[in-house]
């Protein structure tokens, strides 16, 4: 069994595994909400009962091939700290993190497949993995879904689909999603139109906005809202074609941008390396903000290649739970920010200033 | 702008698009925190350092408990887990997989502005594969009998019921 500190020891395949299209699209998750017949769901049984289906759901996960030497770990074992680690991994839900005894969660040795056991359902089964992948994620994940179909009694109606603890989850019990580095179309300001568009076609874009207008770190998620009445594979097809399109959007963006206002472009960048580089306080909303415009300078070959990488294992690492973990106790916002901007700073040293090619 | 859940200074804005319809948020930071207004399964990329998370998102086992000795009145609870349909209408969750069975027709009522269809066409776990299949079939000759039925053909109506009463009755004998 693998333990806490060598989990978090080794990176996740979908953090190191950047390929060329994670400059646009980080990373690709599916989620399958699966519970079985005859117990209630979490959030309504009574402990005992949610503890004893944790025992017989746990085993079943732990004796997957799937989960050879995995990390599985009831919640109620770990500190907030790491909970809150857990959740800054993406391996555990915020909702899960909430969550004290008889839920648990089960991680592969790569951290590709992750199961979280009576988070609000008996089982979330959940893949991630770097750009543009859905369908390989939902492969692994389908498989995973057979084999456990084979050994548990799956609540299922012959109407409804999958029975979810939530009917927003009905049906395929099949959340589809990825993360999206856009940029390009909020500096051009066409991130509005693009989010309508999107939404239109019954996909919901979620972003953090800070203050003003600009959203923090240029992220977005993209997800299907509907789960029944469409087939697995017509949710991830549709899904797909509609973050292509997004991507399309994106990479134009930034063409139109550096053809427009090159100089106002290579400020950005320019000006974000300095301040990470030699900053001594840094807020997240701050680093979050500059570590975006470096990544979109590293897509606009000012920067090395691997720095995309070097920004997105960056993003998890200054996250508030990653510090303190890294610390090795609890840190006050002030001695978070300090922390944060001397990582950043050692992280960055020997990046190079950047070589503003498209500027003659 | 104040925070949309208490009287603080709203610091983060946060902006859903949800079928075309733009949702918008505005928290204080400590709300933001405790809403995790990041993604409501809290898988967004990454969290924002909100300057509260060493005290007021300590971890608690929050989860609400069926209530000891479920009133089971017939009517408005569900037989096997005691959950009655208000409740969904506070927590947004049910209480088991039978409740759908037991409030079939109050839940199907709100499915339609919430999926794209109102009944599955997904995948099916092995071993219910035929089931699911035969339903489906008798799905499609119901429909084809009202259709004949309509048309005043009642010799095509006459023979899909033939069918349809065969299928049912298949599904009535138990396997050997
Ligand atoms: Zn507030
Ligand atoms: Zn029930």
């Amino acid at each position: 069994m693998m333990r806490f500190s060598t989990l978090l020891k080794h990176a996740a395949d979908w953090m190191t595994g950047a390929d060329a299209d994670s400059a646009i699209v980080l990373t690709s998750r599916i989620r399958l909400a699966r519970n079985v017949v005859g117990a209630p769901f979490p959030g309504w049984a009574r402990k005992q009962e949610r503890t004893e289906l944790l025992g017989s759901l746990r085993e079943t996960i732990e004796s997957l091939p799937n989960m050879k030497e995995a990390f599985s770990q009831e919640l109620s074992a770990l500190s907030s700290v790491q909970k809150q680690v857990l959740v800054e991994r993406h391996l555990i839900s915020r909702e899960q993190a909430a969550r004290g005894e008889g839920s648990a969660t089960v991680v592969n040795r790569s951290q590709t497949l992750s199961v979280m056991i009576n988070e609000e359902d008996h089982l979330r089964l959940q893949s991630i993995r770097s750009g543009l992948h859905l369908r390989e994620a939902y492969d692994l994940i389908a498989s995973v879904d057979m084999e456990l179909e084979q050994k548990l009694p799956y609540a299922f109606d012959h109407e409804l689909g999958y029975l979810t603890a939530c009917p927003t989850n009905l049906g395929t019990g099949l959340r589809a999603s990825a993360m999206l580095h856009l940029p390009g179309l909020v500096i051009s300001d066409h991130i509005g139109q693009v989010i309508q568009a999107v939404g239109k076609l019954g996909l919901a874009v979620r972003g953090i906005f800070g203050e003003g207008t600009e959203s923090l770190g240029h992220l977005f998620q993209i997800s299907n809202q509907s789960t029944l009445g469409e087939s697995e594979d017509d949710i991830i097809n549709r899904l797909e074609r509609v973050i292509k399109k997004v991507r399309d959007h994106e990479r134009n963006a930034r063409l139109k941008l550096i053809e427009d206002d090159p100089q106002m472009v290579a400020d950005k960048i320019a000006r974000a390396y300095g301040l990470l580089k030699y900053a001594y306080v840094i807020d997240s909303k701050e680093a979050l903000t500059h570590l975006s415009l470096i990544r979109l300078g590293s897509d606009m070959e000012c920067f090395p290649n691997e720095t995309i990488q070097l920004c997105d294992t960056l993003l998890m690492d200054i996250e508030p739970a990653h510090l303190q973990h890294q610390a090795g106790r609890k840190l006050s916002p002030e001695e978070r920010d300090t922390n944060r901007a001397k990582i950043i700073r050692d992280r960055l040293h020997s990046l190079p200033i950047p070589d503003i090619g498209f500027i003659n | 702008m104040q925070c949309d859940f208490c009287d603080s200074k709203a610091t983060v804005f946060f902006t859903q698009i949800i079928d075309g319809n733009s949702k918008k948020t505005n928290l204080c930071d400590a709300c933001a925190a405790s809403q995790g207004v990041t993604d409501p399964e809290g898988f967004l990329l990454p969290s924002i350092d909100f300057p509260v998370s060493g005290s007021k998102s300590e971890v608690k086992d929050d989860l609400p408990e069926a209530p000891p000795a479920p009133v089971m009145d017939g009517k408005t609870c569900c037989p096997d887990c005691g959950f009655a349909f208000d409740d969904l209408k506070k927590t947004g969750r049910l209480g088991c997989s039978g409740c759908y069975q037991f409030f079939r027709e109050e839940i199907k009522h709100n499915l339609a502005g919430m999926h794209k269809g109102t009944s599955h066409t997904g995948r099916v776990p092995e071993g219910m594969v035929e089931a699911f299949q035969t339903r489906q079939r008798l799905e499609a000759l119901n429909k084809e009998m009202d259709d004949a039925v309509s048309a005043e053909d009642y010799e095509k109506a006459a023979q899909l019921r033939d069918q349809i009463s065969q299928i049912e009755e298949k599904l009535l004998t138990p396997d050997t």
